[in-house]
C-alpha cells in the first residue's frame, strides 16, 4: 500500500511515481510532491521507484517567493 | 547606549485619533529642509478612490513632485503607509507597510513592500501614511512617538554607521524599557553610496531578545533616504490587539482570521513548510524545471545547486516561531544565529543573519556560480547592514561577472579583482567596495543600465551584446527567475509598473509547467488578474504570501486553482469586516484597477510609462549565444521546427540562435497588444480616456497628461 496524501492506493513493485501519478484521474496537474518527506519534481517522477509503504504529498506550487 | 550629542531641531505635539474601521484619516507630512512638520486630512474621495497603503502613497508622492523631478531633488518624497487592515494581529500577515519614492535607479516611481512593525505603529500612532520630503543638513532621527503624541525631527550625531548596529541602538535609546514598543525604519552606507539602497524595517524579537529586520529592497528607497540624510525614522507604539483597529464587525474579523490562520497551521506542514524553511524550497524546485538563474540568467540549473537549498538552510536556521508581524502563522521570517563572517568590519564576531530567503540565495547564489551557503549568508548580513538590496546587488554582480568571463571587461577595470563566475571572496570584496563608494564597486552599485552605458563607452565594450545580457528593465534589475521559456512571466516583468519584480505576477508555473494559458488572449487575462489582485494586498497592508503559498486542500478541485478563489473570499470579508464597506473577489480587483492605472499614469508623468519602456533585454526572452542555445539544443531546435515550421537542416547554430530570438521578440509584441488591449490602454501603453473615466480616476491633470500625448 502507498498512501497519497493519506488516501491508500495499491502498492506493485517497480512502479516509479509517474506510474503512480497515472493512475489518478488528476495525476497529471502535480509538478511537485513531497516523498517521505523529500521534495521531488516532475523531471524526476519517472526515475524515482515507489517503495511500499510510501507516503506522498502533493505541494501546490502557484507561488513563487 | 553609546550615541553622540542630540538637538531637536522640530518638535510637535498633537492629538491622536484612534484607528476607526482601519482608518485614521489622517497622514503626517513633513519637510525636512524647513524644517516643518504637520497633520492633515486624507480627503473622503481620495480615500474611496485609493483605498489605503500603495494607493495614498502614491497620490500623495504625485502630489510632492513634478514631470522634472529627480530622484535626489528635495521635492522627492519617502511615503509610507500601512492600510485598512494593518496592524491586525489576529489575521495572518497584516502587518506590511508599503513605500514609494522617485527611484533612483529608474527615475520613476518605485513601490517596495515590506514587514516589520513600522506600518502598525505609525498608523496606531494616529497616521494612515507618512510624507518627507526635503533634505536635512546633517544625520537626523524622526522620531514618532504615538504614546507621547509627539513628533521631532533630532539631529545626532556619533551613530554607528550600518543599519545592524543602528535599529538596536536607537530601539534601545527610544524604548523606556520597553523594545516591544519601538519599529526602527534605516538605511546603511552602501544606501548613501550607490543607487540600490534599502530600508531595514525592525522589530523586537522577543523570544531572542534582540532587534531583527526586513527589507524593503527594491529600487532604491534607501538612497533616496540616505540622499536626504535620514539615518532614521523611529515609531513608538504599546499593546495591539485585534480591536486597534476598530473594525466595523470585531466577531467577523475574529472569525476569518480563525479560519485561515487555523488553516495554515494545519496545511503549511504538509505543503511547503513555511514555518520551517521559508521559502528555500524554492531553490531545488526551481532547479529541477530549469528555472534557477544560474550565472546571469544564461543556465537554469546547476549540479551543485542542492548545496544552498532547502536542505541546507533547514539546519543552519535557527528554529523559533518567526513572523514578521505579530500573529502571523506562516512565520517564514527566519534566520541564522551566531553566524561568524569572514570579511568586513564583523569578521570574527558572532551576528545574527535575517534570512536568506529564495532570491537572495539565487541572486547572491546560484547567478554568481557561488554554491556555498556561507557566503550567501555573509553576502545577505552586510547588504542588508549596508542597506543594499539583495536582489540588485546579486543581478548586478551576474553582469560584471560575465562580462569579465566574455573579455568586455578585465582587472584593468574591475581594480584587479579576477570576477569569474564562484570567486566568493571577490564577490563579497565588491560588497564592500559598494558600501563605501570605493574601487570598481562604485561603478557596480550604479546598477545595471549605467553600467552597461560605463562598459561601452569608456571600456569599450560591445553595447548590443551589454543590452542583450545586462538584466534590467526599466532601470531596475531583474529578480531571481529565469522567464526564457515563459512568455506569460516575459510579459510578468517586462509589463510590470516598477521594472522586472515578480510581485506582480508569477506566472511561471502556470505557463510553463501547466500550459494553463496557450493563448496570447489567456496571457493576457492572466496578465490583468494576477498583477491587480496581488496590488490590492499593498492598498491594505498585507502580505500575499498567505494568499497562495499555502492553500486548501481542495484548491486542485476548484474551477480556477490559481487564483485560489476560496481565500480570495476570506480577502473581501475581511475587508468588508473592517472597513463595513461591502466587498465582493470582483470589487478587490477594481479597487486595485484604479491605483494599477494611476500608477502607470504616473509613470507617464515622469517621462516614462510607453510601450517603448516595456522593453527586455533578449536574455529574458531566449539564449543570447551559442553556448546559451547549445546547452538546450533540444529544446530550441524542437520549437523551431515544430512550433514556427522552420527548416533548420544544414544550419548552424548562429543562424538558428538569430531566427529563434525573431521569433521571439514578434511573440513578446504580440503579447504586449493583447495585454494592453486587456488593460484598457492604447496601443502605445497608456490608459484611455474611457478606462480612466470607468475606474475614477479622471482627475484635471490626468487628463491634462493624457491630452499631452494625444490620448482620446
Ligand atoms: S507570511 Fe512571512 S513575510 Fe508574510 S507577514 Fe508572515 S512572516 Fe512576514
Amino acid at each position: 500500500m502507498v498512501f497519497i496524501d493519506d488516501k491508500p492506493y495499491a502498492w506493485q513493485a517497480d512502479m516509479t511515481l509517474a506510474d503512480l501519478l497515472a493512475r489518478l484521474p488528476d495525476g497529471d496537474i502535480y509538478a511537485v510532491v513531497k516523498f517521505d518527506g523529500k521534495l521531488i519534481s516532475r523531471p524526476f517522477f519517472a526515475s524515482t521507484m515507489v517503495p511500499d509503504g510510501a507516503r506522498i504529498v502533493p505541494v501546490p506550487m502557484i507561488a513563487g517567493g | 547606549m553609546h550615541l553622540g550629542s542630540s538637538r531637536t531641531v522640530a518638535s510637535f505635539s498633537y492629538e491622536r485619533r484612534d484607528a476607526h474601521k482601519g482608518y485614521t484619516d489622517r497622514f503626517l507630512d513633513m519637510d525636512l529642509s524647513r524644517p516643518s512638520i504637520s497633520v492633515k486630512t486624507v480627503p473622503l474621495q481620495i480615500k474611496k478612490i485609493f483605498v489605503g497603503g500603495r494607493g495614498y502613497d502614491l497620490w500623495l508622492l504625485w502630489n510632492a513632485v513634478d514631470a522634472g523631478t529627480q530622484w535626489d531633488d528635495p521635492q522627492n518624497a519617502i511615503c509610507i503607509a500601512s492600510g485598512p487592515m494593518g496592524g491586525t494581529p489576529a489575521y495572518p500577515g497584516s502587518g506590511k507597510s508599503i513605500v514609494t519614492a522617485i527611484s533612483p535607479l529608474t527615475g520613476s516611481v518605485i513601490d517596495s513592500n515590506v514587514g516589520g512593525y513600522f506600518g502598525p505603529y505609525l498608523k496606531f500612532s494616529g497616521f494612515d501614511a507618512l510624507r518627507i520630503s526635503g533634505k536635512c543638513a546633517s544625520d537626523t532621527i524622526v522620531f514618532i512617538d504615538g504614546i507621547s503624541r509627539k513628533v521631532d525631527i533630532i539631529e545626532m550625531s556619533g551613530l554607528p554607521d550600518d543599519a545592524y548596529a543602528l535599529s538596536s541602538e536607537l530601539t534601545d535609546h527610544f524604548c523606556q524599557g520597553k523594545p516591544m514598543d519601538i519599529s526602527v525604519v534605516s538605511a546603511g552606507p552602501g544606501a548613501a553610496n550607490t543607487r540600490m539602497g534599502c530600508l531595514n524595517f525592525s522589530w523586537y524579537d522577543s523570544a531572542r531578545g534582540r532587534v531583527r529586520y526586513k527589507q524593503a529592497g527594491r529600487g532604491g528607497i534607501g538612497t533616496v533616504f540616505a540622499d536626504k540624510r535620514i539615518r532614521a525614522v523611529v515609531a513608538r507604539w504599546e499593546k495591539v490587539s485585534v480591536k486597534s483597529n476598530n473594525p466595523a464587525d470585531l466577531d467577523a474579523v475574529k472569525n476569518v482570521a480563525r479560519c485561515h490562520a487555523q488553516e495554515i497551521v494545519a496545511l503549511d506542514p504538509k505543503q511547503n513548510e513555511m514555518a520551517r524553511i521559508g521559502t528555500t524550497h524554492l531553490v531545488p524546485i526551481m532547479n529541477d524545471f530549469d528555472l534557477l538563474p544560474t550565472k546571469n540568467f544564461q543556465f537554469g540549473s546547476h549540479p551543485a545547486a542542492f548545496l544552498i537549498g532547502r536542505e541546507a538552510f533547514e539546519k543552519l536556521f535557527d528554529p523559533g516561531f518567526d513572523g514578521c508581524w505579530k500573529g502571523c502563522t506562516v512565520a517564514c521570517a527566519h534566520g541564522v544565529k551566531d553566524f561568524v563572517p569572514f570579511t568586513g568590519a564583523y569578521r570574527g564576531q558572532r551576528v545574527f543573519v535575517d534570512g536568506p530567503e529564495y532570491e537572495t540565495i539565487a541572486g547572491c547564489g546560484s547567478n554568481l556560480g557561488i554554491f556555498d551557503p556561507y557566503t550567501i549568508l555573509e553576502m545577505n548580513f552586510y547588504c542588508d547592514a549596508y542597506g543594499l538590496d539583495t536582489i540588485s546587488v546579486g543581478t548586478a554582480l551576474a553582469f560584471v561577472m560575465e562580462c569579465f568571463e566574455r573579455g568586455l571587461i578585465t582587472t584593468d577595470h574591475t581594480g584587479g579583482l579576477d570576477l569569474s563566475f564562484g570567486n566568493r571572496l571577490n564577490a563579497l570584496e565588491l560588497v564592500h567596495q559598494m558600501a563605501s563608494g570605493s574601487g570598481f564597486g562604485a561603478i557596480v552599485g550604479q546598477g545595471v543600465r549605467r553600467m552597461k552605458g560605463i562598459f561601452a563607452k569608456t571600456f569599450g565594450a560591445d553595447a548590443s551584446l551589454l543590452n542583450d545580457i545586462g538584466m534590467e528593465s526599466k532601470g531596475l534589475e531583474f529578480s531571481e527567475y529565469m522567464t526564457k521559456e515563459s512568455l506569460a512571466q516575459q510579459g510578468g516583468y517586462g509589463l510590470a509598473l516598477k521594472g522586472p519584480q515578480h510581485d506582480e505576477a508569477w506566472l511561471i508555473f502556470l505557463d510553463m509547467v501547466h500550459n494553463f494559458m496557450p493563448t496570447f488572449e489567456q496571457k493576457a487575462e492572466a496578465l490583468h488578474w494576477f498583477p491587480m489582485f496581488r496590488t490590492w494586498f499593498g492598498l491594505c497592508g498585507l502580505c500575499k504570501l498567505p494568499w497562495n503559498d499555502i492553500v486548501p486542500e481542495d484548491n486542485k478541485d476548484t474551477p480556477e486553482p490559481a487564483k485560489v478563489m476560496k481565500h480570495v473570499q476570506w480577502y473581501a470579508d475581511y475587508y468588508t469586516a473592517v472597513t463595513g464597506n461591502p466587498a465582493s473577489p470582483e470589487t478587490l480587483i477594481t479597487m486595485s484597477e484604479r491605483v494599477y492605472n494611476f500608477q502607470r499614469l504616473f509613470n507617464l508623468k515622469m517621462g516614462f510609462g510607453t510601450r517603448e519602456h516595456d522593453s527586455l533585454p533578449y536574455r529574458a526572452m531566449g539564449p543570447v549565444t551559442v553556448e546559451e542555445y547549445e546547452s538546450r539544443q533540444q529544446r530550441y531546435d524542437d520549437q523551431l521546427t515544430g512550433t514556427h515550421q522552420v527548416d533548420i537542416i544544414g544550419k548552424d547554430t548562429a543562424w538558428k540562435v538569430a531566427v529563434l530570438r525573431e521569433k521571439r521578440e514578434a511573440q513578446y509584441e504580440l503579447l504586449k497588444d493583447a495585454v494592453y488591449k486587456r488593460r484598457g490602454w492604447t496601443s502605445d501603453g497608456i490608459p484611455t480616456v474611457a478606462t480612466v473615466k470607468r475606474l475614477g480616476i479622471d482627475f484635471p491633470d490626468v487628463m491634462t497628461l493624457l491630452a499631452a500625448h494625444g490620448v482620446k
